[in-house]
C-alpha cells in the first residue's frame, strides 16, 4: 500500500493505492494521526482490496476526525469495495461520493 | 503442507505476515477452477478474515502455534476448515455490527464478512474450527455461451 497527503484548498486530501488490509492498515492510521485536519478526503480509486481491519481503520479515522469537529468523506471506491460498506452498512456511516471532485465540492 | 488431489492442507504460523501468502497459496491452488474475480475476492476475504481470528483470538499471536486450513474443492463447490489450537469462542456473542449502536465499533466485521460472503458457515461446538464453503454455480466464468 502507498498513501500520500496533499493539500487542496483546505481539504487534507489521503490518495491511496493498493490494499488496506491486516498488515497495511496500521500505516494508513500512523500518516492519518501526523495530520491535524478538519476536513479529510480519502481518495480509495486505485485501492484493489479492504479486509476488516482496513474498514476498522477508516472507521477509527472518522471517528478521530468528528471528534475534532471536523469531516471525513470518502471517493471513488471501486464497486468490489462499495459493496463491503453496503454489506457492513458503513455506506450509512460514511458521506461516499463517486469521484474526488465531486466530494472536494461538496466538503469544501 | 500435504497435497493430494483437489485438497490440500496448510500448517500456518500465528504471524500476520503469514496470511496473505496463504490466501496466494489457495488461489493459486483453486486456478483449475477459474474463478471470477469476485469469486476470488470473497473467498480471498474470507480465508484472511478466518486466518487472522485464528491467530488473533484463538492463538493470541503466539508464533509457534499453528492455524490448520485444509482447503477441498470440487466443480460445484469450494470448502475451507480454518481451525486453531485455541480455547475457541461462541460466535452468538457477536455483537452485530450492523446495527446502528455498533457502526462504530472495531471487532465484528470479519466474522459478520464470512456469514455474508460465504454460503454456508459453521463451527464446531468449541468454536476453535470453522467451515465454510462457497458454491461454484453462479460463479465461474462462461465460455462460449
Amino acid at each position: 500500500m502507498e498513501a500520500k497527503c496533499s493539500d487542496q484548498n483546505g481539504v487534507t486530501v489521503i490518495q491511496v493505492n493498493g490494499e488496506i488490509n491486516i498488515n497495511t492498515s496500521p500505516e494508513l492510521k500512523k500518516l492519518f494521526e501526523k495530520q491535524v485536519v478538519k476536513k479529510v478526503l480519502v481518495n480509495l480509486e486505485k485501492v484493489t482490496y479492504v479486509d476488516s481491519s482496513g474498514l476498522a481503520t477508516l472507521v477509527d479515522m472518522l471517528k478521530k476526525t468528528k471528534s475534532q469537529g471536523g469531516t471525513l468523506c470518502l471517493a471513488g471506491m471501486p464497486d468490489k469495495i462499495k459493496s463491503l460498506f453496503e454489506i457492513t452498512k458503513l455506506d450509512k456511516l460514511f458521506s461516499i461520493f463517486m469521484t474526488q471532485d465531486e466530494a472536494l465540492a461538496k466538503i469544501r | 503442507m500435504r497435497e493430494s488431489g483437489k485438497k490440500k492442507e496448510f500448517r500456518i504460523p500465528s504471524v500476520f505476515s503469514e496470511v496473505q501468502k496463504t490466501s496466494a497459496k489457495v488461489l493459486r491452488f483453486l486456478k483449475p477452477l477459474d474463478l471470477d474475480e469476485t469469486a476470488c475476492f470473497d473467498m480471498r476475504l474470507c480465508l484472511e478474515e478466518a486466518l487472522i481470528n485464528a491467530m488473533k483470538y484463538g492463538h493470541k499471536m503466539q508464533k509457534s502455534l499453528k492455524v490448520r486450513l485444509v482447503v477441498e474443492y470440487d466443480t460445484q463447490k469450494v470448502s475451507f476448515l480454518i481451525e486453531d489450537q485455541g480455547q475457541g469462542f461462541k460466535p452468538e456473542n457477536i455483537k452485530d455490527c450492523t446495527k446502528e449502536d455498533n457502526l462504530l465499533n472495531s471487532r465484528g466485521r470479519g466474522v459478520y464478512l464470512i456469514r455474508q460472503l460465504m454460503d454456508k458457515v459453521s463451527y464446531n461446538a468449541e468454536g476453535s474450527a470453522l467451515h465454510m464453503v462457497k458454491f461454484l454455480k453462479t460463479n465461474r466464468r462462461s465460455h462460449g455461451s
